[in-house]
């Protein structure tokens, strides 16, 4: 009898100890939603550090990584490819155990406005340090990468201004001329007339994945969100939503799912323009380069005339996770690769990366003439184009609301539903799901 | 040892029929031990603590008791009930389509004059062994609008091209044709092992009764092969209810949320939009769902209980 | 010569088998064709139909842009000691549950039950907790550990061993025979069908698996197939002649195992679950 109390008290011990090392003594996880580390400029800029990237972003920085590695003797650099199509599994799961992430994360705009939002003390602060950049960075990518009061998390890379791509043999053939698009209204009548001569449509559009809503809203100088609260029925939403719902009705949009699909269907000539932005030119050059020479670019149609005509697409930022415990040399590799004007040409070159940092705008390889283009500055373009995106707000519920907006759009293109009801449902959605109010 | 005086037969306390009460003795745990620690730690700590989430909200690693919110805002939630209904759907639609056609084929490829039957059996049953990656590019190239496969084919008889994946009720049927290519090779693999026990005799002393190929179908196969029918049945009910892979690869839930399952939304509930107590309270409601199914099969089917207990262990991780 | 309606029947069986069989490997033919063509040829409509020319090429660059051979040694090897591991548990856990009477054994199958309704997804985050406590982020361990106790190999060894005469391991123990020796000198070569299905379910189970793998490994030269594949999906360029050429690579070995071993997988499945 005493053998078996002595044995199941030893167990019970056992399985306590255990249980301390599994969870840490910390069940609850996270945290208290405490402000943000702030980062320490005078440690050493010494040791390794790991970053988390995708793509030809992680292709870049491996490329880059050696002459920092150089230039501070003992630092090493490791880049891992996370792959894009999951990278935010990883790193929602890494912020919300507050382990696992390794130094510097890459993370999309409106990504990282859901993350300061939600996870505020996942990143280092990095206002004193990155602050003095600010004036050399594009006003709309440095706000998303700062919360509302300013404090800034993140360095922003790289930036999407938004053009209309336009294939310039169908529309000869239809008689249109680009150049002659000022407006959405303009837009959709060409894409009735290339429709009736050539049988061709207009653009592609994802509706489970739909880009071209929130760029229209943008171009507005709106997000889903003004001031806190709910913005997605707004009448400049409505008159996007309505764009969007004409473009249907008038049988110019050729629906596709993922990626391969639009960019086939681009190919192959079965639509007539891309309204998109400059990183859809990397595309053009590695996927199409029997087409060169059959591409224009033109700046957004305004919606009323003379007005903006640009929004942004993309882009992503640079931040220094708080679980980070080499932060210094983490911001002096953030910094080698994003705040220098060489670095950042170097990479539109090589990987077609558009840079948010402005010095670089001005290079004689942004500026001058694109072969593909026949010859058009077409870089030129959208680097001024770049300067009158307007930023906006996405706050933490961006991803909620994201989801509920994408939804909208394709009941409202396909269902056949009313904009402005639509919308209305779609902001009431949102607000039970968020707390939040409806804008007036 | 104190405990082996005291059972009088070393042999019977041990077994599932003995009498002698039930103790902790090291050699009885010493085979499910293992297993038994690994649960504990592996599965109930995190089950427990994914319980406590769905009773709390949750704002920025802060989790705050919140009774039961979160159940609230689940009965009010037109995605969720989406989600159930479009699972209805394929529990209606799908899973009968599925097994009834992996039935056809398990009989046809148990037919003796078959020649290759290996090779058979692997092209059916190849699908089921795919890598997701795989599966989602290659679908949406045959399922393309402009020029997909399928369109094209269609084409050649004068149908004009369908939008597989971007109209709800097509994406539907995308979705339930894509299960059915994945799983049914594989059903019918299960059911032909379930036809090759059934003895010779019997079909031959129903084809001297005189007895065609569907009335010995419908009585002799059938009613012989139904514990395994059942088996695959609830195989593939439970594997509907927490459907993931299929939509998630194909259409994301989309479009307008026609091909959503409360797994997939659990998951873009908790990753996409951060809000892991409401996904635990998600996950929860399938906790239950399938707990209920389970009563029900259980009463239903009582005597076959042992398929249905296996069947239901049998699913895949990833 | 007559036409025999019987060979019609069968005739038109054989056809309607061919289309079934056609349906279901059309999306490997397919993979075949664009794993031998370059990523910019995949994109015409239609899409090629007949295989191309770049096959070589191909695996060139899939071995460079992702290490290829590495990731699938990486790959055999957590599915290998996975499968190894977790059979012997479950065939342990089976006879235990199927065997023994003791203490917890009704809860132990109770949490067996449970594990098998609750969706994956939801354990994610306090697994992942739990792992970066014990410092096995980034580690083969922590894709291999957490799901050594796999309910579905529990719940097979447990049917095939109520199967199991009890009459056998009484005389063994008369014999002399201590408890674990038995297990594996007169039981265990008995379930070797059941253990061989078994073996060949999670085998597979555990070389596709993909999201837990993927929120565990930190490093390319650790990453298994399925997740260094999803690296070649870019946010604006995805390489598709590599993903398809390399999930086509990583498929092979499953189709050569359910070959060789169809009949075990089959019998030895269904044995434990639906005779007796």
């Amino acid at each position: 009898m005493s053998m078996r109390t002595s044995r199941r008290s030893v167990l019970r011990a056992g399985i306590g100890a255990l249980a301390v090392a599994v969870t840490g003594g910390c069940a609850t996880g996270g945290g208290a939603k405490k402000p943000a580390k702030n980062l320490n400029a005078q440690a050493q800029v010494t040791g390794s550090i790991t970053i988390w990237s995708w793509d030809v972003a992680a292709k870049a920085l491996k490329r880059l990584a050696p002459a920092f590695e150089q230039q501070h003797p003992g630092v090493k650099v490791n880049v891992v490819d996370i792959g894009y199509d999951n990278a935010y599994d990883k790193i929602t799961i890494g912020l919300k155990s507050g382990a696992g992430l390794p130094d510097v994360l890459q993370v999309e705009g409106q990504k990282m406005q859901s993350y300061i939002g939600t996870f505020p003390s996942g990143f280092y602060d990095l206002s004193t340090l990155a602050g003095p950049l600010k004036s050399q960075f594009n006003a709309a990518a440095w706000a998303t990468g700062t919360d509302e009061n300013g404090k800034v998390y993140a360095l922003p890379w790289d930036i999407g201004p938004c053009g209309v791509f336009c294939r310039t043999d169908i529309f000869q053939q239809a008689g249109v001329d680009p150049g002659s698009i000022q407006t959405w209204d303009d837009y959709i009548a060409a894409g009735v007339q290339i429709k009736a001569r050539t049988g061709k449509k207009l653009l592609v559009v994802d509706p489970t994945g739909d880009s071209t809503f929130p760029m229209l809203l943008q171009q507005e100088g709106q997000g889903y969100f003004v001031g806190g609260k709910i913005a997605v029925n707004t009448p400049a939403a409505v008159k996007a939503m309505t764009v969007m719902k004409e473009l249907n009705d008038k049988g110019l949009v050729d629906y596709e799912k993922g990626w391969d699909a639009l960019v086939s269907s681009n190919k192959d000539g079965n639509v007539a323009t891309a309204p998109t932005a400059v990183w859809w030119s990397g595309t053009l050059t590695d996927e199409m380069p029997e087409l060169k020479g059959k591409f224009s670019v033109i700046p957004l149609p305004a919606f009323t005339p003379g007005g903006v005509r640009t929004s942004n697409n993309g882009g992503s930022l640079l931040n220094i996770s708080s679980q980070s415990k080499n932060s210094a040399t983490a911001w002096a590799f953030i910094q080698f690769v994003l705040a220098n004007s060489d670095n950042q040409v170097s990479m539109l070159k090589n990987e077609g990366i558009f840079p948010a940092f402005v010095p670089a705008l001005s290079d004689p390889y942004i500026t001058g003439p694109q072969d593909y283009y026949g010859g058009q500055t077409t870089f030129k373009t959208f680097a001024d184009l770049a300067k009158d995106i307007a930023p906006v707000e996405y706050t933490g519920d961006y991803s909620k609301a994201s989801d509920l907006v994408t939804t909208a759009t394709s009941a409202v293109m396909q269902g056949g539903k009313d904009p402005k009801s639509t919308l209305d449902s779609t902001a009431q959605q949102i607000a039970s799901a968020t707390n939040r109010q409806i804008a007036q | 040892m104190a405990t082996a005086t005291t059972a009088p037969h070393r042999g019977s306390a041990r077994f599932v029929k003995g009498r002698t009460r039930p103790r902790l003795r090291v050699v009885h745990w010493a085979f499910a031990g293992p297993a038994a620690a690994l649960f504990i730690v592996f599965f109930a700590y995190p089950l427990g603590a994914s319980l406590y989430q769905s009773f709390t909200t949750d704002d920025g690693g802060t989790q705050t008791w919140a009774g039961l919110a979160q159940y609230r805002r689940m009965l009010h939630d037109p995605v969720f009930w989406k989600s159930l209904y479009n699972t209805g759907l394929l529990l209606i639609f799908q899973v009968p389509l599925m097994i009834g056609i992996a039935l056809v084929l398990a009989c046809v490829l148990n037919q003796s004059w078959l020649r290759f039957k290996g090779t058979w059996r692997i092209a059916f049953f190849l699908p089921s062994v795919t890598m997701l990656v795989a599966y989602a590019v290659v679908f949406r190239v045959l399922l393309k609008t402009d020029g997909g496969m399928v369109n094209q084919a269609l084409g050649w008889f004068g149908v004009s091209p369908v939008d597989w994946l971007n109209n709800p009720v097509w994406a539907r049927v995308s979705l339930i044709g894509t299960i059915t290519w994945r799983w049914t090779g594989y059903n019918a693999v299960i059911l032909l092992a379930g036809l090759q026990s059934i003895h010779r005799e019997q079909y031959e002393a129903a084809a001297i009764d005189g007895a065609g190929a569907v009335t010995t179908f419908r009585k002799i196969v059938v009613p012989q092969l139904r514990p395994v029918i059942l088996f695959c049945s609830i195989t593939s009910t439970i594997g509907t209810l927490q459907l993931f892979d299929e939509n998630f690869v194909l259409t994301k839930g989309g479009p307008d949320n026609a091909t959503m399952t409360p797994v997939l939304y659990l998951y873009k509930v908790g990753f996409d939009q951060m809000d892991f107590s409401y996904a635990s309270a998600i996950a929860w409601a399938v906790v239950l769902i399938i707990g209920v199914l389970s009563v029900i099969q259980f009463r239903f089917f009582g005597q076959s209980d042992k398929a249905a207990s296996t069947a239901r262990s049998e699913r895949r991780r990833r | 010569m007559t036409l025999n309606p019987q060979h019609l029947r069968r005739g038109l069986v054989l056809l309607a088998l061919a289309v079934g069989a056609f349906i279901s490997v059309l999306p490997f033919y397919w993979m075949v064709v664009a794993a031998t063509h370059s990523n910019d040829e995949l994109f015409h409509s239609p899409p090629p139909f007949i295989p191309g020319g770049h096959f070589l090429s191909n695996i060139k660059s899939l071995e460079s842009s992702v290490g290829f051979s590495r990731v699938m040694l990486n790959s055999l090897g957590i599915a290998v000691v996975y499968t190894l591991i977790s059979g012997l548990i479950s065939a342990m856990a089976g006879y235990g549950l199927a065997k023994y009477r003791f203490r917890g054994r009704g809860l132990l199958l109770a949490l067996v039950l449970t594990t098998m309704m609750v969706p994956f997804q939801v354990l994610l985050v306090p697994l992942f907790q739990m792992m970066s406590n014990l410092g096995w982020v980034n580690s083969y361990q922590a894709v291999i550990v957490p799901f050594l106790a796999n309910s579905f190999g529990i719940f097979l060894m447990r049917q095939a061993f109520l199967d199991f005469p009890d009459e056998l391991i009484e005389s063994a123990r008369i014999d002399g025979s201590g408890d674990i020796r038995t297990f594996y000198r007169i039981v265990l070569p008995v379930v070797k069908p059941q253990l061989g299905a078994l073996a060949i379910f999670t085998f597979m189970s555990q070389w596709n698996s993909f999201l837990w793998p993927l929120l565990m490994l930190d490093s390319q030269d650790k990453y298994t197939a399925p997740v260094a594949l999803y690296t070649l999906v870019g946010g604006t360029h995805v390489d598709y002649s590599g993903l398809i050429l390399g999930s086509f690579l990583a498929t092979l070995p499953l189709m050569l195992i359910f070959f060789i071993f169809q009949k075990q997988f089959v019998s030895g499945l269904l044995g434990g679950a639906v005779k007796g």
